[in-house]
């Protein structure tokens, strides 16, 4: 068999001893100082090479080289600063590309535990990268400083290798001590062997094994060896000092340091957020997080943005004492490090590296990859942690929410791509343990989800460190009846994106209210509305009269804890009585044809009633207190920012805030300064849009896939307008989309819960277009519904996809119709087996129609104005970036469009 | 507002003259017709939130008040122009004299957008509007009422404000108020409810039989839904197709208005009804039915679209749904048109019943407003169909000619032409 095949390590005494080094074997030295490792590694390599084998030296470590260059050594370098998962990914890339048979030596690893924290990453690493090696017949040898790493992280190396070997000095004396040689065995195999000239001479005398062994090892029992890792040691050092002494020796420059210290290994590397940190989050605020951290690792960026922002509210100073506003919050974190030890201990990491790289995974083979984390386990020393959080939080309701490295840090806010669940937390231990490792695996697995997984890809973050921490929280509500819920929920921008008067200031924020949970607030539903609150303007609203009752919340979301169940429900079924705490503030009746606040009337007596929150806007500091937060919090951020809270009012009108999240809002296209030109001749305008958002241009969009919105009304059944959906994906992943820029046309509110309300498509489904248009069709003064707001928005906005609602039935629109309708389609262009949906979608290939003119978007950020017209390079009025000039033709030409033919 | 074709106010005259030549008028008295006789432009200031002071402007034109005190509605439209004020009192003239209601036609309106009002604001424009025209207004005079963007809450102030200038309670001086505020029982139907009357008036004429008619109703806002459930509960009507924006369903078996009305709430559409199956809009106005109820947009049946109407009663509920050409078209084939301004006027009726209530103080109950209503659409309907057949002209050119003959006669009785 192959696996047998004897590999000389470069010293014979050796081979003799373990009966030869066998191709698949990953060695591990445990040494006491790196230079003893050189006295292997290196007649191992010359060995190889003198053999003609390929060896590969992987350098990563600042300490100096073990081997030094030589001819035929092939050396590649690493990075392991920016963490674990890339570094693992960078490792996994060799050693696919370098194929079987290959020889390694690595730097050595305990290294990597001063870049990344903790023993269990390296542990990790080690887990995921030696039976790679295995299956590829390689040898590799590894380093390890003796008595440095905790016992579990050195148990699971030890059962991962195949070869462990100590390798310490006595009394200047070399001692060679092998400690597992797999599948192997001899009667002195396993005893200490003095190295001396090249042989090896085992140890029998009692006396000198005990002197050896007690003097190489400073404790038998490994549990309590001194892990070098950061973690463990800062805490440690920490833990010496009384609370109070901390609180007095803040200043000084050893505490600083290990602030600063912790700050990193709890917040993270990414320079922004750990600033943030630094400077709002004290020392005895980092140790209430170690002490609320289950495992070991980092918190993410939710929970760590919803740390650092209460901390800016509570002391950054205002008109509002935010001490009294704010909410305590309960909040447990499930530290990084489990996440990846989840992985490798139940045989997923390397699934998801596959996923990571490759991200064409459907939803339905996402089905099978959640059933795999579902069936995974935690660690012992977690399953305890997590029995104790259970206990703490007794049977109160819990949020478990994804929280992982990237997510809500500056540029990436991941909004709603990972999943968070809600535990109603009734039923017995054993039940309610249930539930929550369901809800940790299912957040687990959704690091894989394809809209996560595109938008990774779509940002750039393909391989990089992406941890998936866990917040766990005591949801935020009370009880009434049997439900659990907050009053209200929502979401806050510091910056207006839907400003549909100019009145209304961007820049004092937007609020996106609910009653109950803020899954309403932040999802974007069939017909049911969350109030819209320009900050600046609370009392307008861009509805009128009855149209009010419309675009109101029917449903709302809370946690049924008769049912142990998350549910919607009406909120008149569950609000219905006046005994509902300050429900005076929230509703209106709309009578005569016109809204009138409650005033005093029972809820039930009340016929039409409609949740407006008009008295919480005009009676009480509610939305006040947002904007100062908002404010607050994007002048410390230094950025535009998004946030989730849950508020209670009081029956006199006193509010109470529970901040859940904050994360930085990139906003592009709001500083570049674009203006519609205004020579465009009207032939050339395809339509123009009134609230685009964001800013920008866009030039040299090829494709157009247009959706007519009358068909997709009136003709297309449920079945046809699913298979659109999925069309509408499949253009989306083409290669030749992602070679030439797309533009999606259709009707009503994509992304929709509701079918027929817009095209069924989730984010991963549109990410490659460049702009997205919603076709509204005007119905008796209907104001189209956008979905400023939600994630879905969200999606648009930081993925630099400009968003238009156009009224294609408004003569100020300028749509060219006959465009849209009359240009051939070339749906099978992209998509060959569609003949049946070529009623519905119409791809315009658009140089083709015009004779080589593309279409072009110009979005004014600072109005929301927009147009799309035909355009060339020579056109006068256009911007010379000279980036993407396509064939020109001349001016005229486009004037005799084929499709006028 | 420029000269060209879409001026309301030029079509409005072109419509005059026309009428003007049917009952072949003098030239003094077309001339008197083709202009409004009082037109009040006004500028006010009002305070706004941000405590800045934005002045506004608005107007009230009492196009012509020979029958009685000028009644119409008032408009807060940012794109509102003088000559849009014009047509629509020129229009609401022949509608109340086509009802022989003792009025005469109004209309008014300010320049500015309610969606960037607040609440607050919005009480205070108003007020002020009120305050400068209060002068030009009473109910002796000039009857204001609520239409685009103004509401019974907004009547409510400016009936407030109107009182507290004279020093006593005037709530005749607008309708359309709250029920709480002199408002009167059965407005929420009347449009809807007057239209049936007149549908059944036309079906005894040409011997349809209501109870076993099928009906198709174009448009699902409020005055479609109310036709819905009325023409089932008035006459046994089965309603067999509805649609809204967002596509038609059709179901020949029939459809409950209850059964529409629900999914419409549901979901905001009527598509995908119990039992039903999608049409296309287009196949819904062709349909082979009795009857077809346009309650949506104007422009709907035209010259392209009506040679294939099936229909044997159509139901103006909406405004201006038909146009001259499809007028034409549709009178070759026989088809019994109801004009929008005989069909629809069932809530300016009930607008005259609230002034007559706010009169004597004394408030009818939804019946007695029924009634009411019916006596007068049924006349109004009997008159226009005799002069149709008297001129043998269409019923909408007829409606106008009744229309404005009266208002000639009450000009010439007070010596005024």
């Amino acid at each position: 068999m192959v696996k047998t095949h004897p590999v000389a390590s470069g010293i014979p005494a050796l081979d003799n001893v373990l009966g030869s080094l066998r191709l698949g074997d990953n060695v591990v030295w445990q040494v006491d100082r790196l230079e003893n490792y050189h006295l292997v590694a290196r007649p191992f390599v010359k060995q190889a090479l003198g053999e003609a084998r390929k060896v590969v030296y992987l350098r990563f470590a600042t300490h100096q080289r073990i081997l030094p260059p030589c001819p035929g050594l092939l050396t590649i370098e690493l990075d392991p600063r920016p963490g674990f998962d890339p570094f693992s990914s960078q490792v996994n890339k060799v050693i696919e590309g370098q194929g079987s048979g290959v020889f390694y030596v690595f730097d050595s690893l305990s290294h990597l535990v001063g870049e990344w924290a903790t023993d269990e990453l390296l542990a990790n690493f080690f887990q995921v990268t030696c039976p790679f090696l295995h299956e590829l017949d390689t040898v590799a040898y590894f380093a390890l400083k003796r008595g440095h790493h905790s016992h579990s992280a050195v148990a699971r190396i030890r059962d991962t290798s195949q070869v462990v070997i100590d390798l310490y000095h006595v009394y200047s004396k070399l001692y060679i001590h092998p400690i597992k040689v797999w599948d192997r065995y001899s009667s002195q195999m396993f005893l200490p062997h003095l190295y001396s000239e090249g042989k090896l001479t085992p140890l029998f005398q009692s006396g000198d094994a005990s002197s050896i062994l007690i003097s190489a090892s400073k404790s038998p029992l490994k549990v309590k060896a001194d892990s070098i890792a950061p973690w463990d040691s800062v805490y440690r050092k920490l833990a010496q000092y009384a609370p109070e002494e901390l609180e007095k020796l803040s200043d000084s420059v050893e505490i600083q340091a290990l602030r600063q210290e912790l700050t990193q290994m709890l917040i993270g590397a990414h320079a922004q957020l750990r600033d943030l940190a630094e400077r709002y989050l004290s020392i005895k605020d980092l140790l209430a997080i170690r002490n609320r951290l289950i495992g070991s690792g980092r918190i993410g960026g939710k929970a760590a943005g919803m740390l650092i922002a209460r901390r800016i509210l509570l002391e950054e100073d205002g008109k509002f004492d935010f001490s009294k506003v704010l909410e305590e919050h309960d909040s447990f974190f499930v530290g990084s490090d489990v996440f990846f030890t989840f992985l490798v201990n139940n045989d997923l990491f390397r699934l998801r590296l596959r996923l990571t790289r490759n991200s064409r995974i459907s939803h339905e083979e996402f089905h099978e990859v959640e059933d795999r984390f579902l069936a995974g386990r935690f660690p012992d020393e977690i399953m305890e942690q997590f029995r104790d959080l259970l206990d703490y939080f007794g049977q109160a309701p819990i949020i478990i929410r994804s929280s992982s490295l990237l997510e809500d840090s500056f540029g990436n806010a991941f909004a709603g791509k990972y999943r968070s669940e809600f535990c109603a937390n009734q039923g017995s231990p054993e039940e309610r343990m249930e539930v929550l490792l369901r809800a940790a695996k299912l957040i687990y697995a959704s690091a894989v989800n394809p809209d996560a997984l595109a938008y990774r890809r779509q940002r750039g973050l393909g391989e990089s460190d992406e941890q998936m921490a866990i917040l766990i929280q005591r949801v935020s509500g009370t009880l009434y009846r049997h439900y659990f819920f907050p009053p209200m929920a929502g979401v806050a921008f510091s910056y207006n994106l839907y400003r549909w008067t100019d009145r209304i200031d961007p820049g004092q924020g937007m609020i996106r209210l609910v009653m109950g949970l803020g899954t309403r607030a932040v999802n974007r539903l069939g017909r049911d509305y969350p109030r819209l609150i320009a900050a600046s303007h609370p009392g307008l609203r861009p509805e009128m009269g009855a149209k009010v009752a419309f675009y109101s919340q029917q449903q709302m979301d809370l946690l049924d804890l008769a049912k142990n169940e998350f549910r919607s429900l009406p909120v008149m079924e569950v609000a219905c009585n006046n005994d509902y705490p300050g429900i005076r503030f929230f509703l209106s009746e709309l009578k005569d044809g016109y809204l009138r606040d409650m005033e005093g009337e029972d809820p039930a007596d009340l016929k039409n009633p409609v949740l407006t929150f008009n008295r919480l806007i005009s009676q009480t500091d509610f939305v006040e207190i947002i904007k100062e937060l908002l404010s607050k919090l994007q002048n410390a951020y230094g950025y535009t920012v998004d946030t989730e809270f849950t508020a209670f009012v009081g029956e006199k009108g006193e509010i109470r805030i529970n901040l859940v999240q904050c994360r930085p809002l990139r906003l592009p296209g709001m500083t570049a300064s674009t203006a519609i030109p205004e020579s465009i001749p009207s032939e050339r305008i395809l339509f123009r849009a009134k609230r685009a958002i964001p800013g920008g241009v866009i030039r040299n969009i090829r494709y157009i896939l247009y959706i007519d919105p009358i068909s997709y009304a009136k003709n297309a059944t449920i079945d046809e307008k699913r298979m659109m959906g999925r069309a509408v994906g499949t253009i989306n992943r083409h290669t030749e989309v992602a070679q030439h820029r797309i533009m999606m046309m259709g009707p009503g509110r994509w992304g929709s819960s509701n079918i027929n309300l817009g095209v069924n498509v989730t984010y991963s489904d549109i990410n490659n277009t460049s702009v997205l248009v919603e076709l509204a069709r005007e119905e008796n003064g209907h104001m189209p519904d956008v979905s400023y707001g939600t994630h879905f928005f969200l999606d648009l906005v930081e993925s630099n996809i400009i968003y238009l609602p156009v009224h294609p039935d408004e003569s100020e629109t300028d749509f060219n119709h006959d465009f849209f309708t009359k240009s051939p389609n070339h749906l099978d262009l992209l998509l060959p087996d569609a003949e049946g949906l070529k009623n519905f979608i119409k791809l315009i290939d658009v140089p083709f129609v015009t004779g080589g003119a593309t279409a072009q978007v110009i979005a004014e950020a600072r109005n929301g104005s927009a147009i799309c017209y035909l355009g060339f390079k020579s056109d006068p009025w256009e911007i010379k970036d000279g980036s993407e000039a396509i064939n020109h033709s001349t001016v005229q030409d486009i004037l005799k469009f084929r499709y006028v033919r | 507002m420029s000269d060209n074709g879409n001026n309301p106010f030029k079509i409005a005259q072109k419509q005059i003259n026309d009428c003007a030549d049917i009952l072949k008028l003098d030239q003094s008295t077309r001339e008197a017709l083709l202009r409004p006789m009082r037109e009040l432009h006004v500028t006010f200031p009002v305070h706004m939130d941000d405590g800045t002071t934005r002045m506004f402007q608005g107007f009230r034109v009492q196009y012509n008040d020979a029958k009685g005190p000028a009644k119409g509605g008032i408009r807060f439209h940012p794109d509102e122009t003088i000559d849009t004020v014009r047509a629509l009192a020129a229009w609401m003239t022949w509608k109340v004299a086509l009802l022989d209601l003792p009025l005469g036609g109004g209309k008014g309106g300010v320049i500015c957008n309610p969606k960037e009002l607040s609440i607050h604001e919005l009480e205070r424009i108003s007020r002020a509007y009120i305050k400068a025209i209060a002068p030009f207004i009473g109910p002796e005079k000039d009857v204001p009422a609520p239409d685009v963007y103004t509401n019974p809450q907004i009547m409510a102030w400016m009936m407030d404000e109107y009182s507290s200038m004279l020093g006593k309670n005037q709530f005749g001086v607008m309708t359309g108020k709250p029920l709480s505020l002199g408002g009167s029982p059965g407005r929420g139907d009347a449009t809807a409810r007057g239209g049936l009357y007149t549908l059944r008036e036309a079906a005894r004429k040409i011997g349809l039989e209501l109870n076993k008619a099928t009906v198709a109703i174009q448009g699902y806002g409020n005055a479609g839904s109310y036709a819905a459930s009325l023409a089932e509960s008035m006459f046994g009507a089965k309603i067999v197709a509805v649609c809204d924006s967002k596509g038609a369903v059709c179901c020949r078996a029939g459809l409950s208005s209850q059964t529409i009305a629900k999914q419409k709430q549901s979901t905001s559409s009527v598509l995908n009804c119990q039992g039903s199956e999608c049409i296309s809009q287009d196949a819904l106005l062709e349909m082979d039915v009795d009857v077809l109820v346009l309650a949506a947009l104007e422009g709907i049946l035209t010259g392209k679209n009506a040679e294939r109407v099936k229909a044997k009663v159509i139901v103006e509920l909406a405004n201006g749904p038909t146009t001259p050409e499809a007028d034409e078209i549709l009178y070759k084939k026989g088809v019994h048109v109801i004009p929008d301004f005989l069909c629809n006027a069932g809530g300016v009726t009930v607008s005259y019943f609230e002034m007559v209530q706010n009169a004597s103080m004394y408030y009818w109950d939804e019946k007695e407003v029924h009634e009411r209503l019916d006596k007068r659409m049924t006349r109004a309907y009997h008159e226009v169909f005799d002069m149709s057949e008297k001129h043998h002209i269409n019923m909408r050119k007829a409606a106008y000619a009744v229309a404005v003959s009266r208002v000639v006669e009450a000009m010439k009785t007070r010596g005024w032409v």
